[in-house]
């Protein structure tokens, strides 16, 4: 083994057939002071080794430390005990404390209002869970990575989705036993493990257990309450229950099989807390006492000088006292299998290879070739090894052994080596106690690179986030921003210096959302720092927002225009028309046609008081004018209806390029009131609103024809049209004798062939053929034709005759049919000798 | 994000991941929900999922927002879908505001605004008080594959906004969805196009990019120049008003002139469908729990690509369309008889599942289309079809207009419908610059007698789209299409090219070739344009963009681009060698305002003639005829006293 590297497995203990290690992280820096004591505080980690929060415990008492220090507040510090920030607590009492994944602080006071700090700055945004919750009071909360459930008062569940927009809902009343039933305590399963991929609850009430979501409460009906914890693993697979007899069960997710069972031994005692440490085994505490059980029910035991806080991880636990800082896992196989005493694995040996090799011993060729066969994954499992390490001096040692098993390999791809080489510098850089990050490698798979960043720029580690977004090749623009924003808020210089900093530095960098910068800026007060560093920002639609707040209204209206995003010009004019008189705001929408017409537009269906308005402003008669006819269209009463036309006559009138529609429209109101008047004589018909063609084709079908003569010398109705419109309405009525005589009468202007097809097409051959021999103007195929239409096959046959077209009479022969047959060859016997 | 570069074209991502996305969407309501979706997306959703899927969420049942008649005793969750309009978001307040309160028993609404949330809509719930009341989402719903070969952004409203209302909201839109495409393949190395409009979508697109590469360091690699996209070609619908306001004479476009269709469905008499149809065709049925609709004899038929009768029709022009029917039936009939051939148990078997079950399908489809296309028959066998036709034909072969005054005024005179008059004046309008104002007198005093005197506002709107103008106005218009000059110059006009075996567009009106297609086929098909205007000197394959053909795009109305969006020079060699060099290059053709489904049957002939060298992917707000066009206008016409 190399020298001066202590023995990995001392800090193993064997329970059950697996090891687990308690790994010292950090020793706080408040170990130091003897007048600080943990007890005193309650504390909450954030989950991925982040932050912790302490703040005093009011079920204690404590020694008065002068008014300074009366005020409550909150500490949050990183795992080493380094002091981030002091939040002052001016609120109601505090109810419950907890973190989400992104490090945000939720503080949930008795009265159902939360504030979520954001920062570990002390801003915050806050809401309230609602008025049940005001009026029962919150009693405790679970939260989980992006939310949380809070029971109040009144056994209710209210539940916290996301915390950018926080909308509480309720979850289903439980349904318990009795309505005196307590509950005696709860968890939840989180919506990424649970079965229906929303929040469930398990509570525990009386004997047994329900099971609580959003739309219904299920008892699991257990006889063996009651359960004074709850914990859930962190792979919401399996529930840990405490009974009051002293026992913890672990039973699956579904309440169908009882996996363990183990004894504390403490019948009398409850432990204060219950937590999953990875997800095969359970830590129970009190106060100083902390057994842990493991699979198969057996358990360690350790006790402490004083009170064990439990921070659970998705791969083991943290504990933390005054002392020290600690982390409890099960050893991941491989190291197990490196380390373990006695291990003759392939990476075990590759690892005592490395070590001869250092003491230049010659047993090392040896050592490789014994594990030739498997010296890959040897090489994978010592990579894989050192990723487990704390000890930076292992993790050397183990990747020294993977070098050197690989320089053996003749084929080997360096990926993941250098991968975890990297991976380690960055562990090891936020391990630091500076830094004071606890976390792991598969913690780190877990939250992302990405968010590691965002924890250290939160941190104000700008500098360190920096190197490693560069090492890992990750954006970087998000953490110059956050160092701009923080710029802009703490620094004392003048604001020309600040902005000629800020973009000095930022220029050759990609992405940078100067909206941001410049909107820190602007709420820090320095309005004019803003504008000067929103002149940077290219993307003209990310500038509005901002803009709108500054009140720089009609450059906002501009960059919205230029972003091309209509709704974003709609949004900006919606603020605007509120905020605005009418004239001013038609001046500034004026000379912009995009957001002219946007306007036009929703007014048209929105507020036409306000479009009639903006036409008259611009004197644009017209659009008035059909704004108003509009209005004449959707009125019911006949009076305003004929008012409304008259005004939008008038206005186009006015208007001058448009006296057609303006004399139209008077015609429309003389035709409106004799269509009334027609109602009026004409029973159970309705004419109002037709137009003047139908009109006439309606009175004519109905066989009012006079009047409908009258209409058309008022309406100057030219005669062509005239004539096509009765002519459709005689058939229409099938008033053939009247057809016959009107064509007697008078010579058509239409000619005559549309009366043969009207008659024929509405099936009557015998009346479409009297207008054959009249359409004179058809050459004689076409009348042969016509003749053939009306089944007049021997007609037909005359026209051929007259025309003296022998093909013609030919191709009628095989259409004739009875006597028609003869007189065609007859007639074709006639045209014969001609030729 | 970073996107995997894909090598080949394939819409059927774009609608896995919309369907996907509907899912999340569903499940992120827990349990039974009341589903209230905008109208506006009901097509659209309907060509994502069948109902049955909504179902199988959870969905009780399904509302319109426009009906406003929720009921709120089936579930407790209400969820809505809606574009993301400020008049959705009014009419979401006011029911959110509605709802019945019952104490104990909150009602969880959540919203999804499609394709985005907008500080517009968050502002008005804000303004109305319902923000907190609601959990506000989005689903990104952009393009939808309606075919292989055809992205829609199924904007049904595009044609208003972008010529009428001029507020262009869907050229943002527009330039979203081609940023999505050039996320996933790179951006397009050329972007080519004519019209105002278009330019203003190349001006948002380039913004876009820009702001995108702002963005972060991470993007920049997925927004290198696609080594598989050749070209992106924008046509504004505005270069080229004279094709959809012709009759469609392709199958699938007399179809929509006569039946109607939107969003890919076709509502028909039950009795044309025949039997077995009408099954699957019931995906975008109404609510689950309301009684069956009372006109039970209309049925929606979707009409794609997997019927595979209706793909060897859609494309062709009718006059072949008998002959097509009677070949299928002959096939399907063979295919039947091929029982005959079969001797063994497995073949037997194989006959079964690879040619009995697809005949059986062909034989339903089958008697659909012969039914279908009999109807059309009927229908242009009238008087007032072939009118309408000899009208249309005489105008855009450019002959003398006196003779069309009087078959326009005898159309009138007849009661033929306002969409067939209107198209026809619009169309005159348009191919001659303006009417004389004698005539643009006479005509609107036609109009204004024969329709009704609210009509004033039609002819208003049509004006203010410029469809229908004195040739006073239009002449003083900065750039017109000027049809005289191209009609020889592009060969719009041929009298000569079967109807059964095309050698040229010019098929899908019979006589026309759409000149937006022709514009398509500069950029693309340079040599075969040059040849076709004789005397052209022949153009090098090199040669790219509007190169050769600069006069044309002179005499079209519109703005004319032509924009190379490079790479420097190590990322485009360092690209190269990840992706190799694809030899079939895709072009995307982007009709902006709409396209007519013979434009689309001519880009799939131009398509077929370039297979092997060139994919033709057809990109568009929206399917778009001249009926929708000349309704866009009268919308304003139709304004009813409210019901009570």
């Amino acid at each position: 083994m190399a020298s001066g590297l202590s023995n990995p497995t001392s800090t193993w203990e064997r329970v059950s057939g697996q090891y687990y290690r308690k790994l010292t992280l950090f020793t706080p820096s408040w170990a130091e002071d003897d007048d600080f004591n943990l007890d005193d505080y309650l504390v909450t980690g954030a989950p991925f080794g982040g932050a912790l929060a302490l703040w005093k415990d009011p079920r204690k008492f404590h020694t008065y430390q002068g008014v300074q220090s009366a005020k409550p507040s909150i500490v949050i510090c990183n795992l080493a005990g380094s002091l981030l920030r002091r939040i002052t607590w001016d609120r109601g009492p505090i109810q419950a404390i907890g973190w989400s994944d992104d490090e945000h602080l939720l503080v949930v006071t008795s009265d159902g209002s939360v504030r979520c700090y954001y920062d570990l700055q002390g801003n915050f945004t806050q809401f309230s869970l609602g008025s049940d919750a005001e009026e029962h009071g919150v009693v405790s909360c679970r939260f989980w990575g992006t939310g949380f459930v809070a029971l109040l008062g009144n056994n209710a569940f209210v539940t916290v989705n996301r915390y950018d927009e926080p909308r509480p809902r309720p979850l289903a009343l439980p349904k318990l036993p009795t309505p005196e039933s307590k509950v005696h305590s709860w968890a939840i399963i989180p919506p990424n493990y649970s079965d229906s991929r929303h929040v469930e609850v398990i509570m525990a009430t009386d004997q047994t257990i329900l099971i609580v979501d959003a739309t219904e409460s299920q008892d699991q009906i257990l006889q063996n309450g009651p359960f004074h914890h709850i914990s859930v693993s962190p792979n919401g697979s399996y529930v840990a229950l405490y009974t009051g007899d002293g026992k913890v069960w672990v039973i699956d997710v579904k309440f169908q099989q009882k996996l363990s069972e183990y004894d504390s031994g403490k019948t009398g005692e409850i432990p204060i807390d219950v937590q999953w440490c990875g997800v095969d085994s359970v830590v129970l505490v009190w106060e100083d006492e902390v057994h842990m059980v493991g699979p198969n029910g057996a358990a360690l035991r350790w006790y402490y000088d004083s009170r064990v806080n439990l921070v659970p991880e998705m791969d083991g636990i943290r504990m933390i006292t005054t002392e020290k800082c600690e982390f409890l896992q099960r050893v991941p196989d491989v190291t197990r299998s490196i380390f373990e005493f006695g291990s003759a694995s392939p990476p075990a040996g590759l690892l005592e290879a490395v070590g001869h090799l250092e003491r230049k011993s010659p047993k090392a060729d040896d050592a490789i070739q014994l594990i030739r066969p498997s010296l890959p994954e040897a090489v994978a499992a010592c990579v894989q090894a050192a990723g487990h390490e704390f000890d930076v001096g292992w993790q050397k040692q183990l990747l020294k052994a993977a070098s050197f098993g690989k320089s053996v390999l003749e084929l080997y791809n360096s990926d993941d080596f250098v991968e975890m080489c990297k991976t380690l510098r960055v562990l090891n850089a936020v391990r630091y106690y500076e830094v004071g990050l606890g976390i792991t490698m598969d913690q780190l798979e877990r939250l992302t690179p990405d968010k590691l960043i965002e924890r250290l720029v939160a941190r104000q580690e700008h500098l360190l986030a920096l190197r490693i977004s560069d090492y890992l090749s990750l954006p970087t623009d998000k953490i110059y921003i956050h160092w701009a924003c923080m710029k802009v808020k703490l620094s004392a210089d003048d604001e020309d210096s600040i902005c000629k900093d800020i973009v000095q530095k930022l220029k050759n960098e990609r992405g940078i959302a100067y909206d941001a910068i410049a909107k820190a800026a602007f709420e820090e007060g320095r309005g004019r720092l803003a504008t000067q560093l929103l002149n940077h920002e290219p993307r003209a639609g990310r500038q509005v927002p901002l803009l709108m707040s500054m009140e720089e209204d009609e450059i906002a209206l501009d960059k919205a225009i230029e972003s091309s995003d209509s709704d974003l010009v709609f949004y900006v004019l919606l603020h605007l028309k509120k905020k605005l008189p009418v004239a001013t705001f038609f001046r500034m929408i004026n000379n912009r046609p995009v957001a002219y017409s946007i306007i036009e537009t929703s007014a048209k269906y929105q507020d036409t008081e306000l479009l009639k308005d903006l036409y008259y402003q611009d004197d644009r008669k017209t659009d008035g004018a059909n704004v108003i006819l509009r209005e004449s269209l959707a009125q019911e009463n006949f009076t305003t209806r004929i008012d409304k036309l008259k005004l939008a006559s008038k206005l186009l009138k006015d208007s001058k390029d448009h006296l057609i529609e303006a004399a139209a429209l008077e015609e429309s109101i003389r035709l409106l009131t004799l269509q009334e008047s027609l109602e009026r004589d004409i029973f159970e018909e309705s004419f109002v609103g037709l137009p003047l063609n139908e009109t006439i084709f309606k009175l004519t079908r109905l066989g009012f024809h006079p009047r409908a003569n009258k209409i058309r010398t008022e309406f100057k109705m030219p005669d062509k049209r005239f004539w096509w419109i009765k002519l459709r309405g005689l058939v229409a009525k099938r008033e053939w004798a009247e057809i016959e005589e009107w064509s007697k009468s008078k010579t058509s202007p239409i000619g005559w062939e549309p009366f043969f097809n009207e008659c024929l097409s509405a099936g009557n051959t015998k009346v479409a053929a009297i207008f054959i021999p009249k359409c004179k103007n058809l050459s004689h195929t076409e009348r042969i034709n016509m003749w053939v239409q009306c089944g007049m096959v021997a007609k037909a046959g005359e026209e051929a005759v007259a025309a003296r077209d022998y093909h013609a009479l030919e191709a009628l022969l095989p259409k004739a049919t009875g006597a028609a047959i003869p007189e065609i060859q007859r007639m074709m016997q006639k045209l014969r000798p001609s030729r | 994000m970073v996107t995997e570069r894909l090598t080949e074209f394939d819409p059927s991502r774009i609608k896995d991941q919309a369907l996907r996305d509907l899912c999340n969407v569903l499940e992120g309501v827990r349990g039974k929900k009341s589903l209230v979706v905008d109208q506006a997306l009901a097509g659209p959703l309907g060509l994502i999922a069948q109902f049955s899927l909504l179902q199988d969420y959870g969905v009780v049942q399904l509302h319109w927002i426009e009906d406003n008649n929720i009921d709120y005793t089936a579930s407790k969750n209400i969820l809505y879908i809606a574009r993301c309009t400020a008049k959705n978001a009014y009419s979401i307040a006011s029911q959110i505001k509605n709802a019945p309160r019952v104490p104990g028993q909150d009602f969880e609404h959540s919203l999804f605004f499609v394709p985005r949330r907008t500080p517009l809509c968050d502002r008005i719930l804000e303004d109305e008080g319902v923000f907190g009341d609601v959990t506000i989402n989005e689903y990104p719903l952009y393009f939808i594959p309606l075919e292989p070969d055809v992205l829609s952004l199924e904007l049904d409203d595009a044609f208003e906004d972008l010529y009428l209302h001029k507020t262009y909201t869907s050229i943002f839109n527009s330039a979203k969805a081609l940023m999505l495409l050039q996320q996933q393949y790179g951006l397009f190395p050329r972007i080519t196009g004519k019209g105002d409009k278009g330019k203003r979508l190349l001006d948002a697109l380039m913004r876009m990019r820009n702001e995108a590469a702002a963005e972060d360091a991470s993007t920049s690699m997925a927004l290198a120049p696609s080594s598989l996209i050749d070209n992106l070609i924008i046509i504004d619908r505005e270069t080229d008003f004279v094709t959809p306001l012709l009759t469609q004479l392709t199958y699938e476009g007399l179809v929509d002139e006569i039946f109607g269709m939107n969003n890919s469905h076709v509502e028909l008499d039950a009795s044309l469908i025949g039997n077995a149809m009408q099954t699957p065709a019931d995906s975008t049925g109404r609510s689950v729990g309301a009684p069956p609709a009372p006109q039970a004899k209309k049925r929606k038929v979707h009409l794609e690509g997997t019927d595979r009768v209706f793909t060897e029709l859609r494309n062709v022009n009718f006059s072949a369309v008998p002959g097509i029917l009677k070949k299928t039936a002959l096939r399907i009939d063979a295919d039947f008889k091929k029982k005959d051939d079969c001797k063994t148990v497995s073949e037997m078997k194989t006959y079964v599942t690879k040619v009995l079950g697809p005949a059986q399908k062909d034989r339903t489809s089958l008697s659909m289309h012969f039914n279908i296309a009999e109807v059309i028959q009927k229908h242009i066998n009238t008087e007032l079809f072939e009118k309408t036709l000899e009208v249309q034909q005489s105008l855009i072969a450019g002959y003398s207009s006196t003779q069309q005054h009087e078959l326009l005024t005898e159309l009138i005179a007849r009661g033929a419908s306002l969409e067939t008059v209107l198209r026809l004046l619009c169309l005159y309008s348009t191919v001659n610059t303006g009417f004389k104002p004698k005539d643009f007198d006479l005509f609107r005093r036609e109009i204004l007698q024969g329709y009704g005197y609210e009509h004033v506002l039609t002819l208003a709107a049509l004006e203010k789209v410029a469809l229908f103008q004195s040739r006073t106005v239009a002449a003083s218009a900065a750039s017109r299409t000027n049809y005289d000059y191209l009609r020889n110059r592009l060969k719009l006009f041929s009298e000569n090219v079967s109807e059964s075996e095309p050698n040229d567009i010019v098929y899908v009106y019979s006589v026309y070739a759409p000149l937006s297609v022709r514009l398509v086929q500069c950029v693309i098909q340079k040599s075969e344009m040059a040849q076709a205007a004789k005397g052209e000197k022949t153009l090098g394959p090199s040669t790219a963009g509007w190169k050769g053909f600069e006069d044309v795009v002179k005499n079209v109305g519109g703005k004319t681009f032509d924009e190379l969006q490079k790479a420097p020079q190590n990322m485009l060699t360092a690209k190269m060698i990840l992706d190799g060099q694809n030899e079939k290059k895709v072009t995307v053709v982007f009709f902006l305002g709409g396209i007519t489904y013979t434009e689309i049957a001519a880009l799939r002939w131009i398509a077929k003639k370039e297979e092997g060298r060139r994919q033709i992917i057809i990109a568009t707000t929206g399917i778009i005829n001249g009926n929708k066009i000349i309704r866009a206008a009268t919308a304003d016409a139709q304004t009813k006293p409210a019901p009570h």
